[in-house]
C-alpha cells in the first residue's frame, strides 16, 4: 500500500464509522412512510453536512449523512481512456447485480464525477454488523483500484501477445 | 484458439463427409463467412453434383484485379456459370472424384478456401507488379529512376466491407497493404487502440523480420487521390498499414503471406472480443468476492429472528 | 449491413448445441455443449472464490520481453486455450484438459465457460462477424429473466451483435410444426412434448406464451431408453452390450407398437422380426448381436414406465392429459388439437399415433363418464391430434430458422442501440415472433 493510500482509507474509515449512526425515522412529510431521508430530501433539518475526502483530484469519496441513511459515493481513479472505459464497465457490471449487493445504489448520484454510490439505511445497520459494512466499503475501494489496474495490464499484455502472434508467421 | 482458420470449416466438413463415400443426399445450405461473404452449398441437378457458390460484396473490385484468372487457375475444371444471385460457382461431381485420398482432400481444402482465393487476386497482382518494378528499378540508381518506377504501381482498392476497405500498392522495394478500420463502439475503439499500438511496436521489440506496421488517423500518403478515400478529419477511420518487405515477397512465401494478411481484420476483432470476454470473467469473479465480503457483515445467528416483516419492507424501499 | 446477412440461430441445449443460419433446413453444426479447458475438470470456474489463476499478478508481464520468449509466454493466455464441441471431448480424453458442461438442466450455469463457448462457436465454426448479424437464441421454459439479461450482456457487450432475439424452445418447436401438412392455421397454441437425452418436458403454450404453472417433467428420456436396451441385452447375455451398441440398436430398430401383448405374439409367430445387428469392436473383430423384443419394448417405457422404473409410474399420455387439464379451460381445446413432438426421443415410428390414440381414449372416457353423469346430455366431442413432422429432431432450431428468415424478424430483435439506451432489462420482453400480427 502506498504512503498516501493508508491515511486516505483511514480517514474514510473513521468518517464512515462516525456517520453510520442511524436510527429509525419515519417520514415527516408523508404519513406512514419511512424513506431514506438522504434520498428524499424533504426535511432539511434531518440532513447532515456532506463531507468529501479526497486523496487527489482523481480519487475522492463523498459521504452524505442523514438521520436514517447515508450515501457514500466513490470516484475511482481513472488515469487514461482505457481506465475510464474499464471503470465504466466494471461499475455497470456491479450495478447490474445491485439486487444481491443490498447497499449498492443502482446508479451513482447525480453529482458529476462519481462512479458508484452506496446507500446504507438504518435497516441495513440493524440487520448487518456496522463495522463489517465499513470493512466492505474500504475493501471495495482498495480492490477496485487493484482490479482496474490489473485489467489494464492484462489488456496490454494480451494486445502484445496477439500482435506478436499475428506477425510471427510473416517471419 | 489463437489464429483464425483460413478455410471455411463448414464447407470443409460437408465436402469431407460427402467425399467419404456416404450415400448421396440433397443439400441446400446457405452459409455465411466473415465480411458478409455468403456461400450456398446445394445439389441443384442431382444428388451427386454439389454446387458451391460464393457471394462477396466486393466481387467487382476483385474482378478488376484479376480474380477471374486466379479462380480459374485454382478451380479450372470445376468452374461453372455463376448461380443467380451469386458471383462465382463451382460444381463437383461425386461420381467423378480424384481416385486418391490425398487428391480428394486437397480438393476439399481448395474449395473451402474459396473466399481466400477470391480475395487473393489483388495481392497476387501486386506481387507481380512488384517483381516487374524491381527489375526495372535495378536498371537505375535511386536518383535517376523514372517517375513511374520510383512511385510504384497504382493503388488497388477493395471495398470488402461497407465501411472498410483494403488498399494494396506495389512499388519496387515493397508492397504496402493498408486496412481502413472503423469502430462502431467506444469500448472497441479504445481496446483497438491498445491493440494497434502493440502491432506497431511489435517489430521494434520482438520480431525484427515482421512487416512494418504503421497506424494513423488520416489517410496515409499512399492513398492520396484514391477515390473513395475521404479525409473526413474526424479521426473516426483509422488506417493500419502493413509494409511487406522483399523477404515477404518471395514467390515461395506468397500464398501464406496472402492468406495470413487477409485475416487481419477478423483476427483483430476476434481478439478484442475475446479480451472483453476475459475481462467479463474477471469481473464475475471479483463481484463474487465482493459479495462474500458483504455477506460477512450479516451475522449468522441473528438471521432467523431478523426475517420479519420489517426485513421485507426495507427491501422494497431500496 | 445486417440487412443482407442471414440471422444466426443458436440452440444451446444441455447435451447438444445446434448452430446454423436462418433459412436453412438443418443446423450447420450439431455438437456437444462441452468445453475443454486447461486444468482438471470440475474445479475452477464458477465457484466464485478467487480470481482466475492467470493474470492476477502483474508479474506475468515481465516474461515475454525479447524475441526468445514471446510465443512460449503462455501465461496470461490460458483463456484462449480451450476447445468446444467434439474437439473438446477429444481434447479431454488426453492429458491437460478438463471437460465442462456449461449448461445444466437447460439453464446456463457457468457463464465464463458459456461466453467462451459462444465466442468459439461464432468465430471458429460459424465464421461470422457478430456485428453484422442478428442472433436468435433459445432458452428453456421458466428461464429466470436474470439469465436473459446476462445473455444479453454477453452478446451486446462482448460481441456487439447487431440484434438479439431470445425465444422459448417450446414456442419454436410449435413454429417448426408448421411444416407439417396437418397444421393449417399456424397458431402458436399447443402442447409441446420435448424429449431429449436427459429429461422429457410437457409444455403447454397458449398464443405464444408458456403456461408455466402447468409444465410437467418426466424423468424418462433418451438416455433411459438406452439403459433399458442395454439391460435387456445383458439379460440375454449378448456378446456386446456396451452403451454404444445399445444406442445404435435403439436408433436403428426401435418402434412403437399398438399393443405389447399382441406384439409379443406376433414376434413369436414370425421369426423374421428378430434381427441381427453387427457390431465392429475395436481391434477389427465383428460380433453379431440379436435384436429381439427390445425393438418395441424400449420406447414402451414412455407408455408403461413400470417395466423400467419403480419410482415413476405415470404413463406419458396420462401426463399430457393432466397437463392440459391443469391449463386454463379456454385454451384446452387448442392444446388437445395441437400436440407437437420435438427432440430425438420422439422419433420412433408410430410414436405420435400411439400417443394420439391413448390420449384420445382418456379424453373420450372422461367425456363419456360426464355424459352418463349428466343424464343424457351429448358432448360435441373433442379433437385430439398429435403432430409429428420431418423436423422433429431439431425442432426448436428449425422453428428458429423458420422465424429468423422472415422479413419482419429484424424488427423484432432488440438492437445494440436499444440495449444501450435501456440497459439489459430490455430483453425481459420480446414482441412475439410469428404471433398475431406477425406472418
Amino acid at each position: 500500500m502506498s504512503q498516501s493510500l493508508r491515511p486516505y482509507l483511514q480517514a474514510v474509515r473513521s468518517s464512515l464509522t462516525a456517520a453510520l449512526c442511524l436510527s429509525n425515522f419515519a417520514s415527516q412529510t408523508a404519513e406512514r412512510h419511512n424513506v431514506p431521508e438522504v434520498e428524499a430530501r424533504t426535511s432539511p433539518e434531518v440532513l447532515l453536512t456532506p463531507l468529501t475526502i479526497a486523496r487527489n483530484e482523481n480519487e475522492r469519496v463523498l459521504i452524505e449523512p442523514s438521520i436514517n441513511s447515508i450515501r457514500i459515493s466513490i470516484k475511482i481513479k481513472q488515469a487514461d481512456e482505457i481506465e475510464h472505459i474499464l471503470v465504466h464497465k466494471f461499475t455497470r457490471f456491479l450495478t447490474q447485480r445491485a439486487e444481491s449487493f443490498f447497499i449498492l445504489r443502482r446508479k451513482p448520484i447525480k453529482v458529476v464525477g462519481y462512479d458508484i454510490s452506496f446507500l446504507i439505511t438504518n435497516f441495513h445497520t440493524e440487520e448487518m454488523l456496522k463495522h463489517k459494512l465499513v470493512d466492505f466499503i474500504i475493501q471495495f475501494m482498495e480492490e477496485v483500484d487493484k482490479e482496474i489496474s490489473e485489467m489494464k495490464l492484462f489488456l496490454n499484455a494480451r494486445a502484445r501477445f496477439v500482435a506478436e502472434s499475428f506477425l510471427t508467421p510473416f517471419d | 484458439m489463437l489464429l483464425l482458420d483460413y478455410q471455411n470449416v463448414l464447407i470443409q466438413a460437408v465436402l469431407t463427409e460427402r467425399f467419404s463415400g456416404a450415400p448421396p443426399v440433397s443439400i441446400d445450405q446457405t452459409v455465411s463467412d466473415f465480411d458478409g461473404v455468403i456461400f450456398h452449398i446445394s445439389t441443384p441437378e442431382s444428388k451427386s453434383k454439389i454446387m458451391v457458390s460464393l457471394q462477396i460484396r466486393c466481387y467487382k473490385d476483385l474482378v478488376r484485379y484479376g480474380a477471374e484468372q486466379v479462380l480459374n487457375r485454382e478451380y479450372g475444371p470445376y468452374v461453372v456459370a455463376p448461380e443467380i444471385g451469386y458471383d462465382f460457382s463451382v460444381v463437383v461431381d461425386l461420381d467423378n472424384l480424384p481416385a486418391e485420398k490425398e487428391a480428394r482432400d486437397e480438393l476439399v481444402n481448395k474449395i473451402s478456401l474459396l473466399k481466400r482465393n477470391a480475395m487473393a487476386a489483388p495481392f497476387e497482382q501486386a506481387y507481380q507488379e512488384h517483381y516487374r518494378l524491381r527489375e526495372e528499378a535495378a536498371k537505375f540508381t535511386s536518383e535517376e529512376a523514372p517517375q513511374g518506377v520510383r512511385e510504384g504501381g497504382t493503388v488497388k482498392a477493395i471495398q470488402y466491407r461497407e465501411e472498410e476497405a483494403i488498399y494494396v500498392k506495389a512499388s519496387h522495394d515493397r508492397v504496402t497493404v493498408i486496412f481502413s478500420t472503423i469502430f462502431r463502439e467506444e469500448t472497441d475503439r479504445v481496446y483497438g487502440k491498445v491493440f494497434i499500438q502493440e502491432f506497431v511496436d511489435a517489430r521494434r521489440r520482438a520480431i525484427q523480420n515482421a512487416p512494418q506496421v504503421l497506424f494513423r488517423n488520416d489517410p496515409p500518403l499512399e492513398l492520396q487521390g484514391v477515390p473513395g478515400v475521404n479525409n473526413t478529419g474526424t479521426g473516426e477511420v483509422g488506417y493500419v498499414t502493413f509494409v511487406l518487405f522483399p523477404r515477404h515477397l518471395t514467390p515461395q512465401r506468397m500464398p501464406d503471406v496472402i492468406s495470413h494478411i487477409q485475416t487481419f481484420r477478423d483476427y483483430f476483432h476476434y481478439h478484442i472480443k475475446a479480451s472483453k470476454a476475459y475481462i467479463h470473467s474477471r469481473m464475475r469473479r471479483r463481484t463474487a468476492d465482493f459479495l462474500q465480503v458483504l455477506r460477512r457483515a450479516r451475522p449468522d445467528s441473528e438471521e432467523k429472528e431478523r426475517k420479519t416483516a420489517s426485513g421485507r419492507t426495507f427491501k422494497q424501499g431500496v | 449491413m445486417a440487412n443482407q446477412t442471414p440471422a444466426v440461430v443458436m440452440d444451446n441445449g444441455t447435451g447438444f448445441s445446434k448452430l446454423g443460419f436462418a433459412g436453412n433446413d438443418s443446423p450447420s453444426f450439431v455438437f456437444p455443449t462441452a468445453i475443454a479447458t486447461k486444468g482438471p475438470a470440475g474445479g475452477g470456474g464458477g465457484s466464485g472464490s478467487g480470481r482466475p489463476a492467470v493474470g492476477s499478478k502483474p508479474s506475468f508481464l515481465t516474461g515475454g520481453a525479447g524475441p526468445s520468449g514471446h510465443l512460449s509466454m503462455k501465461r496470461g493466455t490460458e483463456d484462449l486455450d480451450f476447445f468446444i464441441g467434439d474437439e473438446a471431448i477429444n481434447a479431454a480424453s488426453g492429458p491437460g484438459y478438463g471437460l465442462h458442461y456449461p449448461i445444466r438442466h437447460g439453464q446456463i450455469e457457468n457463464w465464463d465457460h458459456m461466453e467462451r463457448f459462444w465466442s468459439n462457436s461464432i468465430f471458429k465454426y460459424l465464421r461470422v462477424e457478430p456485428e453484422d448479424h442478428c442472433f436468435l437464441l433459445t432458452e428453456p421454459p421458466l428461464n429466470p429473466p436474470e439469465n436473459r439479461e446476462n445473455t444479453a450482456e454477453i452478446f451486446f457487450e462482448s460481441f456487439n451483435c447487431s440484434g438479439l432475439y431470445i425465444a422459448v424452445q417450446a414456442v419454436l418447436a410449435l413454429a417448426a410444426s408448421w411444416t407439417s401438412s396437418k397444421v393449417q392455421d399456424r397458431s402458436l397454441t399447443g402442447t409441446v412434448i420435448d424429449s431429449g437425452d436427459g429429461v422429457t418436458h410437457v409444455i403447454p403454450v397458449a398464443e405464444g406464451y408458456v403456461i408455466g404453472s402447468s409444465i410437467k417433467s418426466i424423468p424418462i428420456a433418451g438416455r433411459d431408453i438406452t439403459y433399458f436396451v442395454q439391460s435387456l441385452l445383458r439379460d440375454r447375455g449378448e456378446p456386446d452390450s456396451s452403451l454404444k451398441t445399445a444406442q445404435e440398436i435403439k436408433e436403428e430398430y426401435c418402434y412403437v407398437c399398438p399393443d405389447i401383448v399382441k406384439e409379443f405374439a406376433r414376434f413369436d409367430r414370425d421369426r423374421s422380426r428378430f434381427l441381427k445387428h453387427v457390431v465392429s469392436q475395436p481391434g477389427g473383430r465383428q460380433v453379431t448381436v440379436d435384436v429381439g423384443y427390445e425393438r418395441f419394448l424400449a420406447p414402451e417405457i414412455f407408455f408403461n414406465p413400470e417395466i423400467y422404473s419403480s419410482d415413476f409410474l405415470t404413463p406419458l399420455p396420462v401426463v399430457v392429459d393432466g397437463v392440459i387439464q391443469s391449463s386454463p379451460i379456454d385454451v384446452r381445446r387448442g392444446l388437445y388439437k395441437n400436440i407437437v413432438l420435438s427432440g430425438g426421443s420422439t422419433l420412433y415410428k408410430d410414436f405420435g399415433r400411439r400417443l394420439q390414440r391413448d390420449i384420445k381414449k382418456l379424453v373420450d372416457d372422461r367425456i363419456h363418464a360426464s355424459e352418463v353423469r349428466s343424464g343424457g346430455a351429448r358432448s360435441g366431442g373433442l379433437e385430439v391430434q398429435v403432430i409429428s413432422h420431418k423436423r422433429q429432431r431439431h425442432g426448436p432450431w428449425f422453428g428458429g430458422s423458420l422465424l429468423g428468415q422472415t422479413p419482419e424478424f429484424r424488427s423484432y430483435c432488440h438492437t445494440k442501440a436499444e440495449y444501450q439506451e435501456y440497459g439489459p432489462g430490455i430483453v425481459r420482453r420480446f414482441a412475439l415472433l410469428g404471433g398475431p400480427g406477425g406472418s
